[in-house]
């Protein structure tokens, strides 16, 4: 799979599972855009490494939080660039909270970003595909279908992602656009050790069947198959990316029993 | 308008409080800010002074008085930059 001369841009890929889906789309030879919006040093890191693997990569600072960053990400890329060949909806956030506890501040901020950005985003990515086709993929979680403790907003957010994904793969289907999202479930990051300190996800090793937790290196493998031709044929789905945890047994039960 | 009062601003609208309840020993929990209202503050206050805040930085931030005093020194050094 070769992604050499094609131009792609990765929000929120400074760390996480964004900084691996970068990686490797860069070491299938695509350019990087990197859009990272407060850790600057990260992404300088991200960059570097990019460069490194001999593609060549550009930073932008913007809070996909608010429509107006957007635009102005977008309106350099145009006038950088041109073009866009892919697009990796990746950036996140939420408010860490029960169904009864969303007041609208949590609802606006976790939407604006998880779900309103990934539409915006991807309006103005394919303008920029405009006659020479391309590829959108978003990341969503298991909670946009499964309901999680104080992951309320979030899990609705991802469920507006999923939805805004199977429409776009429809309606953009005609301008040779292919749209789908990769869920994860836990996944060993930065942001997952917030969780566990909370006390939000307990052992996900023990409870998954393929018996560790999902890499985000896992979560780019799928992500850069659906950047290719290979994937051609895949339109509006939602890859599950968790090691059999959503279907097995052993979330339900504990591996104990189950042994 | 001095940068504090700026930033007392805009942690009064995020966290809907008066901001005379705001005083430079005032702490997050005592404005009765919550995570999301500090994240909130925090993206506010980068983008009105054009810095960044990195989260090590922030979570040092004990009181409303530690956050100015840090965009106070942020600033002057984007000043002499």
């Amino acid at each position: 799979m070769s992604l050499k001369g094609k131009l792609a841009l990765v929000t929120g890929s400074g760390r996480g599972i964004g900084r691996a889906i970068a990686l490797k789309l860069a070491s299938q030879g695509a350019d990087i855009i990197i859009n990272f919006f407060r850790h600057r040093e990260a992404a300088e890191k991200t960059a570097k490494d990019i460069e490194a693997l001999g593609v060549k990569t550009e930073i932008i600072r913007a809070n996909v939080g608010d429509p107006v960053k957007i635009d102005q990400m977008f309106n350099t890329i145009t006038e950088k660039f041109g073009h866009l060949d892919i697009l990796i909806n990746n950036a996140a956030s939420g408010a860490g909270r029960s169904v009864m506890d969303v007041d609208v501040k949590a609802w606006d901020w976790t939407m604006d970003i998880n779900a309103k950005a990934a539409l915006l985003c991807s309006q103005h990515a394919a303008r920029l595909m405009e006659g020479r086709g391309g590829k959108i993929v978003s990341i969503t979680s298991l909670g946009s279908g499964l309901v999680l403790p104080t992951y309320a907003v979030v899990g609705i957010s991802k469920a507006a992602l999923e939805a805004v994904t199977r429409y776009l793969a429809i309606e953009m289907a005609p301008q040779n656009i292919c749209v789908n999202t990769v869920a994860a479930s836990a996944v060993a990051t930065e942001a997952l050790k917030f969780y566990i300190q909370e006390g939000l996800v307990q052992d996900s090793q023990q409870a998954t069947p393929a018996g560790r937790m999902v890499t985000p290196e896992d979560v780019a493998n799928v992500v850069a198959f659906l950047c290719s031709e290979e994937a051609f044929m895949i339109r509006g789905q939602t890859v599950v990316v968790d090691g059999g945890t959503s279907i097995g047994l052993l979330s339900l039960v504990g591996k104990e029993t189950v042994q | 308008m001095s940068i504090e009062q700026q930033i007392r601003e805009i942690i009064a609208r995020i966290a809907h409080v008066d901001e005379s309840i705001i005083t430079r020993e005032s702490t997050f929990k005592e404005i009765k800010a919550d995570s999301l209202d500090i994240v909130q503050a925090l993206v506010a206050v980068e983008e009105a002074f054009d810095i960044e805040i990195p989260d090590e930085e922030a979570q040092k931030f004990s009181s409303f008085g530690d956050f100015v005093s840090y965009v106070e020194k942020r600033v002057e050094q984007k000043g002499n930059n």
